[in-house]
């Protein structure tokens, strides 16, 4: 149900965050809901099949957007999968995702694809271990080690759980590729880091890395709507118009950082992961 | 002993003289193959009857056998020069180990030990000498082995708990790669031929942690430190081992430093079983042996089908090849850890048993996600480098049937491993995730990518920016690829340029033993002069101070 619902919802969450960028850059800006058109019609174009490619550069797009869903599917904030340790299975489906992405970037035998790939991979061992403690604080502090036992921030809990929404929204900004890590609007191949890694792909396969990048964030979205008190469909709708707000704001105001300043930046999310760890251990 | 051990001891004997006796390689076959099926049905008959450790090993040493019934001989065909001597060792080497799963505790367990240390030992040298440091290491470490279950074994009765388990931690601990000791393992493990290094990589080290779990039935209890000593090193030793096999050009020397992780992981999770005493860990421990056992022969033996084992020289092979390239990507993506793989079952168990586990354990959690981002890391360069791109050099491929049937033998067993963990966890009486949400997600995925496939789509080269077309030099090599993640971790000293380097912090620790070792022997050497009057006053010497000691 979830993944349904990220999966409508993601082409707006990223046409709204261009339409909000060209506002503040005093643009007009196209309306948002042209990245559904822009959609069907990558889906239904023809695409190039380089020289060199193998399966694996079909298996990259397909994985990367099943893989994302498949994870959206165990967040209950509509009625879904759960069980003991489902956030584990989460991320590492997005891991699955990710896998495939990274080969079939290194499958057409370009440098840049090379480039995308092994960046991504930097990024993964920079943001995933504080990301993974800061959900296992969480559930460690809730009952059962399942997402649908995460408890919600109130007075008791207050600075373990902003911690692990400090460092959910760190891993969101860099699962997602978006500003200070990665800039997405770049044609600079020097900087690029998850567009390098989509340049010989185009068509279909284009539209499922799009999608799938912004399911992937809306994911994040979710598990930190998951952590707020509410109705909890509300909640994650209010998560993705403030990370509208901001990812806009960010993307005109903010720069990138310099790639091997990257751990510098990614460096707060394990920080943020070990401290939330250690709250849910001695309970402060 | 169970009847099914008896066959298989009596089949791999004749299998043995089979080889010794001349080549024969069909006999040779169905020798093996016997084997192996008695291994699996005597071990399954232990694991799902009373639950034993022994009975793990015997799946898993029987898992490798049939493989390497059908691979050996015709693999073997290729190296005419060598193949009676190995055909004669390989077998007397799977009897060695089997031994030591059955032997109960004492002298017959050390010579069956010690039995296997000299056949891997000459298994290994017999490489020829560009073998020799790897069977150096190998050698020594055998002796460290050695030295630490003599001191358990003799010693037990005499010395306390905390020196027995000492004792244990070095013996098995050598040979499971335990950290600080694992650094013959990468030295040893690639040099040997293909199939050596699958059983050695597959199922010798898996005997060292046999041992340690067997070690609290046969001595007590373990005391707390072991425990600690376990998970932290077991840790540590799997993120080192990952992030220094990122650097590695031969493509089994990395396969061999992500064993050293694998087996990392294995470690921690026995360290958290003694600590806390809970399933979850021996869960992980078990299915983590089983599953790299198939992966990891999986990927052994494909890399045997190469002539090229550097990576910055391979490159293409998809193209030449997609069954083997299908194959090795499957065992590559189970060993990164990724769902629905066997590996990623037992990390997803060891993840919970860490959450569960108190004190500061729950920190593990995240060493394990490094581990897991890492191993992705290192098995994307491995098959992308090596598979996909252009080809980089010259690259010789034999892959005949029976090489193919043994490398299949194994996928399939993976992928059932895969697909349904809880079976092989039943006798721990532990369950898992839903298991049809991985078959619901490979559906759905083999859907999408048919309907990608048959999209109209035109062939064109790889997009060059308009300027000269692609050559394969334009592609990373094997260290450029893996530089950005070395830099992370400065103790290794990474120097990239012309010739690029890398620093082994440990190989200077081992050196400064070894040389300390060597200054006090000739400080004692020191003493035996040759001179009478030098002997008489050393005499005189110890006279007094023996009085000494019993007067005062």
């Amino acid at each position: 149900m979830t993944a349904l619902l990220f999966l409508l919802l993601a082409p707006l969450f990223g046409g709204s965050v261009k339409w909000l960028k060209a506002r503040l850059t005093h643009r007009q800006g196209a309306s948002p809901l042209l990245e559904y058109r822009n959609l069907a019609k990558l889906l239904s174009k023809a695409w190039v099949r380089p020289g060199l490619s193998t399966p694996v550069s079909l298996l990259g797009p397909t994985l990367a957007l099943l893989g994302a869903l498949a994870a959206a599917l165990f967040l209950p904030l509509l009625p879904g999968l759960s069980f003991a340790g489902d956030f584990l299975v989460a991320l590492y489906l997005l891991n699955l995702g990710r896998f495939f992405q990274m080969l079939a970037a290194l499958d057409t035998g370009s440098a840049f694809g090379a480039q995308g790939s092994y960046r991504e991979g930097l990024v993964t061992i920079l943001a995933e271990p504080g990301t993974l403690m800061a959900l296992g604080a969480a559930a460690l502090a809730g009952e059962g080690l399942g997402l649908a036992g995460l408890p919600v921030l109130g007075p008791e809990n207050a600075l373990v759980l902003l911690l692990v929404l400090a460092s959910l929204a760190v891993a969101l900004l860099a699962e997602g590729a978006r500003m200070p890590v990665d800039d997405p609007t770049t044609h600079l191949e020097l900087t690029m880091v998850h567009e390098a890694q989509l340049l010989d792909h185009g068509g279909p396969l284009l539209a499922l890395y799009e999608l799938a990048a912004a399911v992937k964030m809306l994911f994040y979205a979710g598990l930190m709507a998951l952590l707020l008190p509410g109705p909890k469909v509300l909640v994650f709708m209010g998560v993705v118009l403030a990370w509208v707000l901001v990812l806009g704001y960010l993307e005109t105001f903010g720069v990138k950082l310099r790639y091997l300043r990257l751990p510098d930046f990614l460096s707060y999310n394990t920080l943020f992961g070990v401290l939330a760890l250690l709250g849910a251990i001695w309970k402060f | 002993m169970s009847e099914g051990v008896m066959v298989s001891a009596l089949a791999l004997v004749g299998a043995s003289l089979v080889g010794l006796r001349g080549w024969d390689s069909r006999g040779y076959t169905w020798l093996l193959g016997l084997a192996g099926v008695g291994f699996l049905w005597a071990g399954e008959a232990v694991w799902f009857g009373e639950g034993g450790a022994a009975g793990v090993f015997l799946l898993l040493l029987g898992l490798l056998t049939l493989a390497l019934a059908s691979y050996l001989p015709e693999y073997l065909g290729h190296h005419p020069k060598e193949a009676p001597v190995y055909a004669f060792l390989v077998p007397l080497f799977l009897l060695a180990m089997v031994g030591v799963a059955q032997a109960p505790p004492g002298l017959p367990f050390l010579f069956f030990w010690e039995g296997m240390a000299l056949l891997g030992y000459l298994l290994v040298a017999l490489e020829g000498p560009k073998a020799q440091a790897g069977a150096r290491a190998f050698f020594l470490a055998s002796r460290l082995s050695g030295a630490g279950l003599y001191l358990a074994f003799l010693g037990q009765g005499h010395l306390g708990p905390d020196w027995i388990w000492a004792g244990l931690l070095v013996g098995f601990g050598v040979k499971a790669a335990l950290f600080p000791f694992h650094l013959w393992l990468p030295r040893a493990h690639p040099v040997a031929i293909s199939p050596v290094s699958a059983l050695l990589s597959g199922a010798m080290t898996k005997l060292g942690l046999y041992g340690l779990f067997q070690a609290q039935t046969w001595f007590g209890p373990p005391p707390v430190w072991v425990g600690f000593a376990l998970v932290l090193l077991g840790l540590f030793g799997a993120v080192y081992a990952l992030v220094r096999g990122l650097a590695e050009e031969d493509l089994k020397g990395a396969l061999a430093y992500s064993s050293v992780e694998n087996l990392g992981l294995m470690l921690a999770a026995l360290g958290g079983y003694f600590l806390t005493g809970k399933a979850l860990f021996l869960g992980a421990f078990f299915l983590h042996q089983v599953g790299h056992a198939l992966f990891k022969g999986l990927l052994f033996l494909g890399s045997g089908a190469l002539s090229e084992r550097q990576l910055s020289r391979l490159g293409g092979l998809w193209h030449r090849m997609p069954l083997l390239g299908g194959l090795v990507l499957l065992g590559m993506a189970v060993g990164a850890g990724l769902p629905p793989g066997a590996v990623f079952a037992a990390e997803w168990v060891l993840y919970q048993g860490f959450l569960f586990a108190p004190g500061l354990l729950p920190l593990g959690v995240g060493a394990l996600a490094l581990v897991g981002a890492l191993a992705l890391y290192f098995y994307v360069r491995l098959f992308g480098l090596a598979f996909l791109g252009a080809p980089r050099g010259e690259v010789a491929l034999h892959l005949g049937p029976g090489m193919r049937f043994g490398l299949l033998v194994l996928a399939v067993f993976l992928v059932g491993l895969s697909l349904f963990p809880q079976q092989f966890l039943r006798p721990l009486g532990q369950g898992l995730y839903p298991s049809w949400i991985p078959w619901g997600l490979l559906a759905l995925a083999l859907g999408l990518y048919r309907w990608l496939d048959r999209r109209p789509s035109r062939s064109y080269g790889t997009w060059d920016c308009g300027f000269q077309p692609l050559t394969s030099r334009m592609q990373p090599n094997a260290l450029g690829f893996s530089e950005p993640a070395l830099r992370l971790f400065p103790f290794l000293r990474l120097r990239v340029g012309e010739r690029p380097e890398l620093d082994e912090p440990l190989e200077r620790v081992y050196q400064g033993v070894g040389e300390g070792f060597g200054w006090a022997t000739r400080l004692v050497q020191a003493l035996q002069s040759g001179s009478l009057h030098f002997y008489l006053l050393l005499q005189l010497l110890t006279l007094v101070v023996v009085m000494g000691v019993v007067l005062l």
